[in-house]
């Protein structure tokens, strides 16, 4: 029971990141159709942004998204204007090949400055522990989920209530007739894109503490978010964080009552079994 | 108020519109009149500057805005109701209002807009946080025009409102029409509907395959044996 408890906190711990992740891949999807295959690359870049400013100005990684959120989000900003826009509206696998691409260039473009070897940034909160009867979280994750959610339910309202939010939506819904109200489309996507990078920037710092870092790092939460987009139906903001916690659970349960390889291959598991159920994936028509 | 001079707009470097010039004096309800694929809904996404012409300019209020962006035609008050309304349908109709009055100019002034917009369409107002998507076509006919008057337009351009109406609906939708003329609204209305557009225009042009075949007063048209014939396609 015990086991059972601790597997379940850290999924939940843990899956609201996979969500938050998701959920900027799943805005910038619902904007532009573009499915970025780098998502997970920009994660390691901020982490070794994270890593540099640790070994330049001796930063704890959560003080470091001061910084690292705005570069990321201009260099976002600049990848979608001069890489991405030109291909937007013409073959969807173009633009997969050329977010492919942009994943070699980042990996390689880390392995240069950093090098290949692994290695770890410091935080002050790294090892202590949060203990609640018999579950022991690791205060970095409680920090994770905490963060997390309140970044969704900032995204949330701001989707609901601002007029960016709802420009953002219209595009959405209708890029033509969005233009048509004088929402300057190109620009809504860009900026959607800059605050996708810009999400990704804080999850590198909440995901960082106690993770070993490596150049190559970025693929597997490119696909974990791939897994937990499609399994919330794309642009489906509930869907979204609800896949999040799913595949962060599966993954969990898999670590602790699995053997190592088996307890990975769980929320791939987990995924295929319920596409085969629900292809639409975990959505029920709420909130776009 | 606007003027169409030796217009060319195409797709993929075919042109579709070949020379059409227009004029809208200010206050004036003009029709666009044409059969299917004539190039009305072409015209009306030039004025809105969805696409970039080939040649020829389109001057407002005597400024050339030929260059200028979707979203700078709208500051300046040039709106259109689109074919086939376009309402966001997983917005509710108070959201689909406040994005029709998103733009720089008219953001300002939005609430007061909304008020004058629902007391025009009551209906509406009993709607308000309902999803657009789930009004009926006619409802979503009256969000698409309140829409584009919470963009403050100056000039409407309203592409074939009457599309998939109820006769019923038709008669109400061409009413407000009447009535926001009579409060001196510019407007440009397209339609395929011949005696319904000759009814309620001042004046009408006639577009064939591209070409205006025929212009001039509603009265002159409606007499004219050309009409039936560009409208036949003959
Ligand atoms: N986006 C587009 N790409 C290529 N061709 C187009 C496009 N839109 C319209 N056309 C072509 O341009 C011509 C004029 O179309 P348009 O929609 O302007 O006609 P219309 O007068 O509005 O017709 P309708 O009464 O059916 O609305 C048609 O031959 C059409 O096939
Ligand atoms: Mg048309």
């Amino acid at each position: 029971m015990a086991e059972f408890l601790q597997a379940l906190t850290q999924g939940l711990l843990i899956g609201s990141t996979y969500g938050l992740l998701a959920l900027g891949m799943g805005l910038v999807y619902g904007v532009s159709g573009v499915v970025n295959f780098a998502h997970g690359d920009f994660i390691a870049l901020g982490m070794f942004m994270c890593l540099a400013l640790y070994s330049a100005l001796s930063l704890d990684p959560y003080v470091s998204i001061i910084i690292t959120v705005p570069v990321m989000m201009g260099i976002g900003a600049l990848v979608y204007r001069y890489l991405l826009r030109p291909m937007v509206g013409y073959k969807f696998l173009m633009i997969v090949q050329l977010t492919l691409g942009l994943s070699l260039v980042l990996q390689n473009g880390i392995l240069m400055v950093f090098g290949g070897q692994p290695a770890r940034t410091p935080s002050a909160v790294e090892s202590k522990l949060w203990i609640l009867g018999e579950v022991v979280m690791r205060v970095p994750h409680v920090i994770a989920f905490v963060v997390s959610f309140a970044l969704a339910i900032g995204l949330y309202v701001m989707l609901r209530s601002t007029d960016f939010g709802r420009s953002i939506r219209a595009v959405h819904q209708n890029a033509h007739a969005a233009s048509l109200m004088g929402i300057d489309v190109g620009r809504v996507q860009v900026l959607t894109f800059a605050l996708g990078i810009g999400i990704l920037a804080i999850a590198a710092a909440l995901l960082l503490p106690g993770t070993p870092i490596q150049p190559t790092m970025g693929l597997r939460y490119t696909v974990i978010t791939l897994l937990v987009v499609v399994l919330g139906g794309m642009t489906n903001f509930v869907g979204i964080m609800l896949g999040g916690l799913v595949i962060g659970i599966s993954e969990a349960f898999g670590t602790i009552y699995l053997s190592d390889i088996l307890g990975m291959l769980l929320p791939y598991g987990i995924f295929v079994l319920i596409m085969l159920f629900r292809p639409q994936g975990l959505t029920w028509g709420a909130a776009r | 108020m606007l003027e169409i001079e030796h217009l060319v707009t195409g797709y993929g470097g075919v042109p579709v519109l070949q020379d059409v010039s227009l004029t809208l004096a200010a206050g004036e309800i003009v029709g666009l009149l044409g059969a299917n694929n004539a190039g009305k809904t072409t015209l009306i996404n030039s004025l809105s500057g969805v696409y970039a012409p080939m040649s020829g300019r389109i001057l407002f209020e005597g400024a050339d805005v030929t260059a200028l962006t979707p979203r700078e035609r709208v500051e300046l008050g040039i709106v259109q109701v689109p074919e086939g309304r376009l309402v966001f349908p997983d917005m509710s109709v108070r959201e689909n209002l406040l994005l029709g009055g998103i733009n720089r100019r008219a953001r300002p002034g939005r609430a007061r807009q909304m008020e004058h917009v629902l007391e025009l369409f009551p209906r509406m107002k009993e709607r308000l946080s309902q999803d657009a998507g789930t009004l009926s076509g006619g409802e979503q006919q009256m969000l698409a025009i309140g829409r584009a008057l919470m963009a403050e337009a100056r000039i409407l351009m309203l592409d074939e409102p009457s599309l998939g109406l109820s006769p019923l609906f038709v008669q109400y939708i061409f009413g407000i029409i009447d009535k926001l003329h009579a409060e001196g609204l510019t407007i440009l209305l397209v339609e395929q509907n011949l005696n319904l557009t000759l009814r309620h225009a001042q004046r009408c042009y006639v577009l064939e395959r591209g070409r205006v075949a025929i212009e001039g007063p509603a009265d002159a048209i409606k007499n004219d044996p050309r009409t039936r014939s560009a409208y036949l396609g003959l």
